[in-house]
């Protein structure tokens, strides 16, 4: 009996070994990858999903970063480090673009194909009692029917500073009965909408989607009248003289490296330039998830297994033969 | 195949099971196995831990983790609308109290609240030195223009240690009375000092409205006022047994007592309580500014997300003057109760 233990941990011990130098060899052609996991449900998912097909498929050894925009920026700014950058939205981080022009990022893609919604929302169900919420004309009428709050984002968040431009420009403050209210963090924006829910309560305030909140809490985005470039961009800053009201534009939702990274890795540049998700596909998988009340590696094998198609097409020849058992299963 | 479904077929539990297994989503280890072709049988030296998860798989009638962790929320969230009936008319004057407290600091003259504070400095302290000390400081803060943050900051700790004291030296004293309140209490001190403070706070944010400011109110109070319950505890538990003695030889009442000797020799040790309720309450600001209260822990917020880095340190800073000041003007008067009892 000891012998036979002893045979079977000495074969399984060999065979560890095997498979770690197996997998060595094949990391020395990718080597270690550091990518970020950003404080959201549908980042987690991109990351899980890009980790999954980057170790599968090309042997690389990948270690998630949890990080949140601007940290990983700066970081990526200042160090080189992490790799490679995913669901960076860049209306929240306009540093980007000077670093992009400074050559040391490069834009992989838009791993949001769609692009990302960020608007004033009210719940559906408070919509569905008083349709003329729909439009901002409607709810300065009739503060009260909203709670008589406007939920602002928290400082040092990009739409808070596109926000309070257009909460002078459109003169909530004067509003009587309306408050703005500006939050703290994000878990307390979150929480104040699922608290409301529970209640049925009436909501106002910025949010953003594709997000597990808006998933789970369905809202309407409000009408706050037509985008206008130049009315945007000068609301984005902290000193924009003269405010204008505009609505937010679709944003831009990328994947990024560095051109280093870029250079010395070619094949998972090359891979991460394919990896991009449209609404629709996010909007279910993180549906399924909230329904499934699945963690974000369980929602990245459901998207795995359920869109083979979407992401077969993202892989090089010799990934997909390694991934053969699992695309054709 | 699930590991422990033997488990549940020999004990004769496939029928309670349900032969109708629900399938949980598929995780990433499976995954990988089914990328490697074909699953493995599990070996005998990782064999996994009987969790609720994992006992799932093998037998549909036990809960997974996130159904339990998903009965936690429900079972919150039944009974939240009673306990909001309850809390909510309750805590309601703290809210009125910060907010008063807040519109008369930041409505004041700077001028007015300045000599103000210096004057109470000085009377706290009796030392012309601190007092120096703090006026260098708060004009430091005006030209620096951070000082409606740290007047709105001095604010909310005035509030909470104020409300801190009033409840924590009656509940300290309880403690010293009774052995078995003392041991009730103790593990809930305990709890209060380690728990994350966003584990209560998002909680109490189903409760209350996230707009009230009593939220931040009640997280610094359930976090600041341990020290001064304890030291109450400690510093009367501590009093001489011979005084103790000679006063019951007096006839003294047990209210004569308390307030005639025990709370006077007490007292060099509840200052000790006050002046660490105080410091602690200070450094919750930050955390607090999350969930909305005002002062100079939205700057460290903004400096820490903007990545503004002169911002969040001069902020920090400030947070750290407006203690040395605090812990000062407390330390001096507390060392002239102890120089009187002396």
């Amino acid at each position: 009996m000891h012998k036979t233990l002893l045979g079977l941990a000495g074969a399984t011990f060999g065979a560890m070994l095997m498979t770690s130098v197996s997998s060595t060899s094949a990391e020395a052609a990718c080597g270690e990858v550091t990518i970020t996991e950003m404080n959201w449900a549908s980042s987690a998912v991109v990351t899980a999903v890009s980790k999954f097909i980057m170790e599968q498929g090309y042997g690389c050894s990948v270690t998630k970063v949890p990080s949140a925009t601007l940290p990983a920026v700066t970081s990526v700014a200042e160090t080189g480090k992490p790799d490679i950058v995913t669901e960076l939205w860049i209306n929240s981080a306009p540093v980007y673009k000077e670093l992009e022009a400074e050559g040391k990022v490069v834009k992989l893609a838009d791993v949001l194909s769609d692009g990302g919604v960020e608007a004033w929302f009210v719940p559906n169900y408070l919509i569905e009692k008083h349709p003329e919420l729909a439009t901002l004309e409607g709810i300065l009428a009739n503060p009260a029917l909203v709670g008589g709050k406007f939920h602002n984002c928290p400082v040092g968040w990009g739409c808070r500073v596109i926000n309070d431009n257009n909460i002078t420009a459109r003169g909530l403050r004067d509003v009587k009965g309306l408050e703005v209210f500006d939050h703290g963090s994000g878990e307390t924006m979150a929480t104040s909408i699922a608290a409301a829910y529970s209640d049925k309560a009436p909501w106002f305030g910025y949010y953003w989607a594709p997000t597990s909140v808006l998933g789970k809490y369905p809202m309407t985005a409000v009408d706050i009248g037509p985008y206008d470039a130049d009315a945007h961009t000068c609301n984005t800053k902290d000193d924009c003289a003269s405010p204008k009201a505009s609505s937010y534009p679709p944003s831009e939702v990328i994947t990024f490296t560095t051109t280093a990274f870029k250079e010395s890795n070619p094949d998972i540049a090359a891979l991460m330039s394919n990896v991009s998700f449209t609404n629709a596909q996010m909007g279910e998988v993180l549906a399924w998830q909230e329904d499934n009340k699945a963690s974000a590696d369980e929602a990245a094998v459901y998207f795995l297994n359920k869109y083979k198609d979407a992401w077969s097409g993202w892989l090089n020849d010799e990934a997909k033969g390694k991934l053969a058992a699992l695309l054709n299963g | 195949m699930a590991t422990f479904d033997g488990l549940f077929d020999t004990f004769g539990l496939r029928g309670w099971c349900g032969e109708g297994k629900t399938d949980g989503p598929m995780t990433m280890a499976e995954l990988l196995a089914k990328a490697k072709g074909g699953a493995e049988e599990t070996a005998w030296w990782d064999i996994p831990f009987p969790s609720l998860d994992n006992l799932n798989k093998a037998c549909g009638a036990i809960p997974r983790t996130r159904d339990m962790t998903e009965g936690v929320a429900n079972a919150f969230l039944d009974i939240k609308d009673k306990l909001k009936f309850v809390l909510d008319p309750l805590t309601q004057p703290l809210s009125y109290i910060l907010d008063y407290s807040l519109s008369f600091f930041v409505g004041m003259p700077w001028w007015l609240l300045i000599l103000l504070i210096l004057a109470l400095s000085f009377y706290a302290s009796r030392s012309v030195l601190v007092t120096i000390f703090v006026a260098v400081c708060f004009l430091f803060f005006g030209f620096i223009d951070h000082y409606s943050f740290a007047v709105q900051t001095l604010s909310i700790i005035a509030v909470c240690t104020f409300i801190s004291v009033l409840l924590g030296v009656p509940i300290g004293i309880a403690m010293s009375k009774y052995d078995w309140f003392q041991r009730a209490n103790i593990p809930v001190l305990d709890m209060l000092q380690t728990l994350p403070t966003f584990v209560y706070l998002i909680p109490l944010i189903f409760l209350f409205s996230v707009t009230e400011s009593k939220l931040y109110g009640i997280a610094i109070i359930l976090y600041a006022i341990v020290p001064v319950i304890r030291l109450t505890d400690l510093g009367i538990r501590l009093v001489d047994k011979d005084v103790i003695e000679a006063a019951d030889a007096f006839g003294m009442s047990s209210r004569q007592k308390l307030f005639g000797v025990e709370i006077p020799l007490a007292l060099p040790n509840i200052m000790a309580g006050i002046n660490q309720t105080i410091m602690m309450s200070l450094a919750m600001v930050v955390i607090a500014s999350l969930v909305s209260a005002p002062g100079l822990g939205v700057l460290v917020l903004r400096g820490i997300r903007n990545l503004e880095l002169g911002v969040g340190l001069i902020a920090g800073f400030c947070i750290v003057l407006l203690a040395v000041i605090l812990d000062r003007v407390s330390k001096a008067s507390l060392s002239r109760i102890n120089a009187a009892q002396g």
